[in-house]
């Protein structure tokens, strides 16, 4: 086949060489490639042996809505046939060839993918699953994607986030020196499982958020869909480690509370993906960092220490996709700014029968970092769980601020936000 | 129902015709043009009723849309047509191993042609090759008289015929070149065993017909309709797909003398339903 030189480009006239393939036993394979290659009106030359097609190369076209223009016989005894593109099913752009995307010590990278291929501004909702690049044929379905816009749905590093996640990841089994766990006190064991609970309970919720809006994203900004599902993965090894966690050694799952279950409600309920990020991930995945951090200093055995350590290093990749979402969408739409406030508000409105943080949460919080029920080591317990509350509001305003708000908006959403930390 | 709903008759000759004309009244309604559909076994009873002007249009085979035309004195009038009912071709398939080389080494041979009633399988081709000079009285000719009534729409007997004649019951056969194509390019023609030998002067295939009383308001509604529909459009692409079109294209009439010709000669034994 006589190919388009490399780059991404349509040709006029393309020739076939068919040897003595009839039309049924393989010829399409040559001739329905090389029409691709054609612009509608563009002409290929079909060189054959085949006496066959010059009954079936009409009659084929007739069906496929192409014209066959004629034949003649060449010096060499063999025919050929021209064949002019029809202009139906002609798919839109241009066919993508050359791109060689560069080997980075053996790694091929899905930022550099990204740099290659970049996401366009606005998607259309006719393109399906076609990938980024991919020429698409016209009358295809709808489809019901509605976040279709690169500036509030992809933020420009969301590759390279994504490239961090694949390289991350780790095994729950193999990762967590579950053989370091030794029997506690059975209120500290009680304590630690409550602390597990919480933290399952929340990062189920951190599973289910984002997945609502995985559907949602067009393909054409897969890079954000497949940052998500790595999210979704490591909400699940969360969910798994913190569980085991709680019956590793007898402190078992404990309570539920309201305040946590209509916290996470008002999260499950959001429609707007930047709202989502913002309330989920810059807000309270946030937060959680510093609540893992805690977990982890004052863990009682090394295991522990260690998941939450990788819990929240995973964490801290999340709180970084939603803060370079939500200040790339800042930075593009000055009306969000508020928009975000208010749902900060409204959301603080749907929980104001809520108490402070539940109960059994900060005691057992207080228990944790005490080490014991002795009251002086309690007391040491309580003022740590006192400095978790004023560190969580701190470091909050410095992500806040780090997404683009000012000090005062910072502080008030800070304030704000729920007493479930997620 | 109002008198301005236009009545359109259809065979039901696969389960896919309920969906292409569901699907398109809905296209019609919203496009302001109300129609609705009778669904019948076979052409024939869909003749009768179109010519007893139950009916307004009858979306007709060929041998139909000819029965049409000659009970009617050639005054019917036709609405239109499919891109692919034009310039429609039948195929003589011979196995290479055969030595079947002309027209005339058919004689003495076994020719596989499909239902009476299929134009395309069975009237034309024997016609054609009547025209041809050969003679048919010296062919065995193995009948597949499947679907009778359906006039060759589901396809079965050109199947029929591409099987004997892969099987070696005949060493040749006639089918219509759109199943042809399709068959070898979904692979399932053994191109090392069997080719064309001939194709057949070109002829229309289907139309819609309408007797000559039907409004005027009703023919242009219908034809403005039929004929906004694009095949990059997808809801429109649907219909089109399971109808086999790319467009809706102006009835013409020059496609049909050959058929007329053939059931003058004698090449059609005659309805058995009805």
């Amino acid at each position: 086949m006589t190919a388009p030189s490399p780059g991404s480009e349509t040709a006029s006239a393309v020739a076939v060489d068919g040897g003595d393939l009839p039309l049924g036993g393989g010829l399409l394979a040559l001739v329905r490639p090389a029409l691709d290659l054609l612009e509608a009106g563009g002409v290929l030359a079909v060189i054959s042996t085949a006496s066959s097609l010059e009954e079936d190369l009409p009659s084929w076209c007739r069906a496929e809505r192409h014209a066959y223009l004629s034949r003649e016989g060449l010096p060499d005894g063999r025919t050929r046939h021209l064949l002019e593109r029809g202009r139906l099913s002609v798919a839109a752009g241009e066919r993508e060839y050359g791109i060689e995307l560069p080997n980075r010590g053996g790694r091929v990278l899905s930022a550099d993918m990204l740099a290659a291929v970049p996401m366009p501004e606005r998607a259309g909702s006719s393109t399906g699953f076609a990938p980024r690049g991919a020429q698409v044929e016209p009358g295809g379905p709808q489809y019901p994607f509605s976040l279709l816009e690169r500036d509030r749905v992809a933020p420009p590093d969301v590759a390279q986030l994504y490239d961090q996640a694949v390289a991350s990841q780790w095994d729950a089994q193999r990762d967590v020196p579950w053989d370091t766990i030794r029997p506690l006190a059975p209120v500290l064991e009680r304590a630690l499982g409550q602390i597990m609970t919480f933290l399952a309970e929340n990062e189920l919720s951190a599973l289910y958020v984002p997945a609502r809006f995985l559907p949602r994203i067009h393909p054409y900004y897969a890079e954000v869909a497949m940052f998500l599902a790595s999210q979704l993965a490591d909400e699940a090894r969360h969910i798994d480690v913190f569980l085991k966690r709680a019956r590793a050694a007898g402190g078992g799952v404990g309570v539920s509370s309201v305040t946590t279950a209509q916290s996470l409600l008002s999260l499950l309920e959001l429609e707007d993906f930047t709202e989502a990020a913002f309330l989920l991930s810059v807000l309270g995945e946030g937060t959680f960092l510093d609540l893992l951090r805690y977990i982890e200093r004052y863990a009682p055995d090394e295991a522990t220490a260690e998941l939450t350590r990788r819990a929240r290093l995973d964490e801290a990749r999340h709180v970084h996709f939603g803060l370079a979402h939500t200040r790339h969408a800042l930075g593009h739409d000055a009306g969000l700014y508020q928009r975000l406030e208010a749902a900060v508000r409204r959301r603080a409105a749907t929980l104001h029968t809520a108490g402070g943080v539940p109960a059994h949460l900060q005691d057992s919080l207080t228990m944790l970092a005490a080490g014991s029920a002795e009251p002086k080591a309690v007391a040491r317990g309580h003022e740590a769980f006192r400095e978790l509350l004023d560190t969580m509001h701190e470091q909050r305003i410095k992500r806040v601020l780090n997404a683009g708000f000012t000090q005062e908006q910072a502080e008030t959403i800070s304030g704000l936000h729920t007493p479930n930390f997620m | 129902m109002t008198d301005s709903t236009i009545l359109l008759g259809a065979v039901a000759y696969d389960p896919k015709v309920v969906t292409i004309w569901e699907g398109m009244r809905d296209y019609f309604r919203e496009q302001g043009a109300p129609m609705d559909f009778a669904l019948f076994s076979n052409y024939e009873r869909q003749v009768e009723t179109l010519l007893k002007g139950h009916i307004d249009i009858a979306w007709d085979t060929p041998l139909a849309h000819v029965q049409v035309k000659l009970r009617t004195g050639a005054r019917s009038i036709s609405l239109g047509m499919r891109d692919t009912d034009c310039g429609f071709q039948s195929k003589i398939v011979v196995r290479k191993d055969s030595g079947i080389g002309s027209l005339n080494d058919l004689e003495g041979r076994t020719l596989a042609v499909g239902s009476r009633d299929s134009v395309q399988a069975r009237i034309l081709p024997l016609y054609y090759l009547h025209r041809e000079k050969v003679d048919l009285s010296r062919v065995e000719v193995l009948r597949f008289d499947t679907d009778l009534g359906k006039h060759g729409d589901t396809g079965t007997s050109e199947l029929d015929v591409l099987a004997a004649i892969h099987d070696g019951l005949a060493q040749a056969g006639a089918v219509g070149d759109l199943v042809w194509v399709a068959e070898q390019a979904a692979g399932r023609v053994d191109a090392g065993k069997v080719e064309v030998l001939w194709t057949t002067p070109g002829f229309n295939h289907c139309m819609f017909d309408a007797l000559p009383t039907l409004p005027e308001e009703k023919v242009a509604a219908f034809q403005r309709v039929l004929s906004s529909m694009r095949w990059d459009n997808p809801s429109h692409r649907r219909l089109m797909e399971l109808e086999g079109l790319h467009e809706w294209v102006e009835a013409g009439e020059e496609g049909y003398q050959s058929l007329f010709q053939a059931l003058e000669a004698g090449f059609y034994d005659g309805a058995v339903t009805g």
